[in-house]
């Protein structure tokens, strides 16, 4: 499986990219400046021990004499860990006293204009030497003389790594602090995605009108291509719509001609097989006939679900009428039929030729498919909700069908006896009026299609 | 097995030896391990076999494997030969001894020194450590002694000014009975002579000075002012180790010791592990117990008397708490020492010493 991308994770992990860049370079920084900080005090200490020794340089007898004072020492000390190393140089270059070893790369003449500073290495250590120089100026003895001191880095080191350790600290607490705030910035930032994402999911799907949801400047360019996408889809889906319509329109008007043309063949001169044909072209005749009649009906419901304005209106008189509509007087006399209306008026809100629409194709249906020798139209309403049930004696829809009943041009059964578009129609009267179809099996015998719709509560709206 | 029972002789002959003559340096120990010897600790110190043996033995106990062989060296030859070893790259022991800590600690400057710590060093405080490289063990007073029979009470010296003084007032009762180190032959009588001066110079110029006019004796070490004062050719010792002076006081009764009431310098002996070193194990193991509450006690019952926390030994005449009251002046082991250790400072220190006291002649006094 593809691994999911999210903005999310793009984000922070870009933004911890970046954090953990800036932190190294700090930590850079922060040693180096640390580094140099350290130098700086201790190399303090060193020229200090550096110039009590130049002090104590004495000319006596006309020879040098240097006492080197414990001071010095003690002051280097102060860097408890590290240890000295010194050479005190005459005029002569000859070491007076020390490591005679102590060399240095440098020109000794260079520090005479001030003490100077190297690093290097001594005995296999790292080493800060500092160079002073003492002008003698004595009648009997005169010159420059040189004092090397080198001390090594233990205590620089370690206070550079302690200041960088703590910058470090400080650094961490930054780093952590930018990261926690840009998580919560971008959960922040995103929401109104989840919101939009959420309005989009919660629409109806015949719901092609553009989405209007408040959404931060950056997410208008992706609105905007939904809404102009939705537009041309809507634009699309209505001249579909009209198309149909029109075509069922076009052809009402021939196939009546035809109807008529058909019912005026005289059965008479017919033999058997001739008569036996005429039959089938009626019968086809007649589906065609209904067909175009639900086409046109269909297309009627979802121009008046865009167009009309819905009223409160009486489900039980709107039923009626449908019920006397769908009942052809041609029906066969050995079927009961009933008509059970509520004791009390049930109003729901809704247009009310849509609703006579749905109800008729229901009873239509349950007549033509289902309709042994019973059927029963009921009215009823309970805990605000409207119901017309329309019970049969027939075998009913299975139930694995009756999710698909109720789309458009999908029948339980193929070819022959199709049920059209009536449960289509229906159901889409149903959603637009907030209320579904539903279906119940009662035994081998007994099947009730129920149209469930929200009662109107006065004053609720 | 030759070298072992040899050693073992040698040992013998010496320890019977050095308690019957006090004055012998330089000589070997060896302490054959209680049990099957399964390591053999090679120490070279600048302390008398006599005050270590305690702790050797009782180190012994509690490492009943471990041989030991001390040799016993005078602390300028312990540094010289240490610091030819570790310029040449040879091992030459493994664990030092040494009072003379500035050389010690001029080991370690020099890189000649293997760092150490445990739970026991951790106890050390800052002034009797330096680097984990170099410890200070003991607490020794640098005291004054002298024989009761010869310097009535009211002579005995509180200070060294009071020391100045008599030697003033009664020079020629002194003459020739004050003993103090050769500074030229013992490292430690150096650095007391140089922080002595470093101290209060004034006053230490004065007693140079007095030191001088009563013609002092000067003798190569500690047990050699001892064992003159013991005998009575000498009344007055000065500067002389309060450990080596206890253990000679406990002998003859009659000498006395007096820490001074001006100031005391406290040496602590320093043990450091050179590098080179062949068990480094079992060298970590005699330094921790020399630091450890064991070892510090045995220390202050049988070898050096006096400790940082305990009361001053019994018949000693000074203050009672020496840190506390200030009089005591712990040396630092640290790199203040090597100023001390310095060759140009160190010859021209007891050159002029050794000027002052030899210079001026006897009739030249007052």
């Amino acid at each position: 499986m593809r691994r999911e991308t999210s903005l999310f994770s793009r984000l922070v992990v870009r933004v911890a990219l970046v954090l953990c860049g800036g932190a190294t370079l700090l930590a850079v920084a922060a040693w180096y400046y640390a580094r140099a900080a350290a130098d700086d005090a201790y190399d303090r200490l060193l020229l200090g021990a550096a110039i009590q020794i130049t002090a104590n340089m004495t000319v006596d007898n006309g020879s040098l004499a240097v006492a080197l004072p414990t001071s010095a020492f003690e002051l280097l000390g102060l860097a408890e860990r590290d240890r000295i190393f010194y050479r005190v140089i005459g005029p002569d270059m000859r070491t007076l006293t020390g490591y005679e070893d102590l060399q240095t790369d440098l020109d000794l003449t260079s520090a005479r204009a001030a003490p100077v500073f190297l690093s290097a290495r001594y005995r296999d250590v790292p080493v800060r030497i500092v160079v002073a120089a003492r002008a003698l100026s004595d009648p009997s003895f005169s010159g420059w003389s040189y004092v090397v001191l080198a001390q090594t880095t233990e205590a620089r080191r370690a206070l550079a790594g302690e200041l960088t350790s703590r910058a470090m600290i400080l650094v961490g607490i930054m780093s952590l602090l930018a990261l926690a705030g840009t998580v919560l910035a971008i959960r922040y930032s995103l929401l109104p995605v989840s919101a939009l994402g959420a309005a989009l999911r919660a629409r109806d799907p015949q719901d092609l009108t553009p989405v209007n949801v408040d959404v931060p400047r950056e997410l208008r360019p992706f609105t905007a291509s939904i809404n102009h996408f939705m537009g041309r889809l809507d634009e699309r889906v209505t001249l579909l719509q009209r198309f149909i319509a029109d075509a069922a329109h076009q052809i009402r008007t021939p196939l009546t001609a035809l109807s008529a043309q058909v019912d005026m063949l005289d059965e008479d001169e017919m033999d058997e097989i001739g008569r036996r044909h005429l039959g089938r072209v009626r019968k086809r005749v007649g589906q065609l006939a209904r067909l175009t009649n639900q086409l046109l009906s269909h297309a009627m419901v979802i121009h008046r679900s865009d167009s009309v304005r819905f009223k409160p209106v009486d489900l039980t008189d709107v039923a009626r009428k449908a019920f006397r509509a769908a009942i052809p007087v041609t029906v066969d006399p050995d079927i009961v039929i009933s008509f059970e209306a509520a004791p009390q008026p049930i109003v729901v809100l809704g247009d009310a030729v849509s609703l006579r629409e749905a109800i008729a194709n229901i009873i239509d249906n349950s007549l033509r498919h289902g309709t042994v020798s019973h059927l029963a139209v009921r009215v009823l309403g309970s805990n605000g909700r409207a119901r017309v049930e329309v019970e049969d004696d027939g075998p009913g829809i299975p139930p694995s069908e009756w999710s698909n009943v109720t789309a458009r041009f999908v029948t339980s059964k193929t070819g022959e006896g199709s049920m059209g578009l009536g449960f289509a129609i229906a159901a889409e009267v149903a959603s637009a009026h907030q209320g579904a179809i539903g279906f119940q099996k009662r035994g081998e015998r007994g099947f009730t299609v129920v149209l469930d719709l929200p009662e109107y509560v006065e004053g609720a709206r | 097995m030759t070298y072992r029972k040899l050693a073992a002789l040698t040992g013998a002959i010496v320890l019977s030896g050095v308690t019957s003559a006090m004055a012998v340096e330089g000589v070997r120990a060896f302490f054959p391990a209680v049990d099957q010897e399964r390591g053999r600790l090679v120490i070279h110190g600048a302390t008398d076999i006599e005050a270590m043996e305690p702790l050797v033995r009782d180190f012994q106990v509690l490492a009943t494997d471990v041989a030991v062989d001390y040799t016993d060296y005078v602390t300028n030859d312990l540094y010289r030969d240490a610091d030819a070893a570790c310029r040449n790259g040879r091992a030459f022991g493994d664990i030092l001894l040494s009072s003379s800590v500035d050389q010690l600690v001029k080991l370690a400057n020099d890189g000649c020194a293997v760092a150490h710590s445990s739970a026991e060093t951790l106890e050390v405080p800052d002034w009797a450590n330096w680097r984990e490289e170099v410890y200070g063990f003991t607490f020794e007073p640098s005291v004054m002694v002298y024989h009761k029979d010869f310097v009535p009470p009211e002579d005995v010296p509180h200070s060294h000014g009071e020391l100045t003084d008599l030697l003033r007032f009664k020079p020629d009762y002194y003459r020739g009975r004050i003993g103090t180190y050769d500074l030229r032959q013992s490292g430690i009588g150096y650095l007391l002579a140089f922080l002595d001066a470093q101290q209060a110079s004034t006053t230490y110029g004065r007693l140079l000075e007095s030191l001088s006019r009563v013609q002092a004796v000067l003798r190569c070490c500690n047990n050699a002012v001892l064992s003159e004062i013991d005998s009575g050719n000498v009344y007055i010792g000065y500067n002389i180790l309060g450990s080596y002076a206890y253990a000679a006081a406990r002998r003859n009764t009659k000498l006395r010791i007096v820490l001074p009431r001006d100031y005391t310098l406290i040496l602590s002996r320093g043990v450091l592990i050179p590098k080179g070193v062949k068990r480094p194990d079992l060298a970590g193991r005699f330094l921790d117990y020399l630091l450890s509450e064991r070892g510090q006690e045995v220390a202050r019952r049988k070898a050096f008397f006096f400790s940082r926390t305990g009361p001053l030994p019994d018949n000693v005449d000074g203050p009672p708490k020496l840190i506390e009251s200030g009089i005591g002046r712990p040396i630092r082991i640290g790199p203040a020492l090597l100023a001390a250790q310095d060759q140009l400072q160190r010859s021209t220190f007891i050159d002029d010493w050794i000027r002052l006291l030899r210079g001026s002649a006897p009739g030249d006094a007052p």
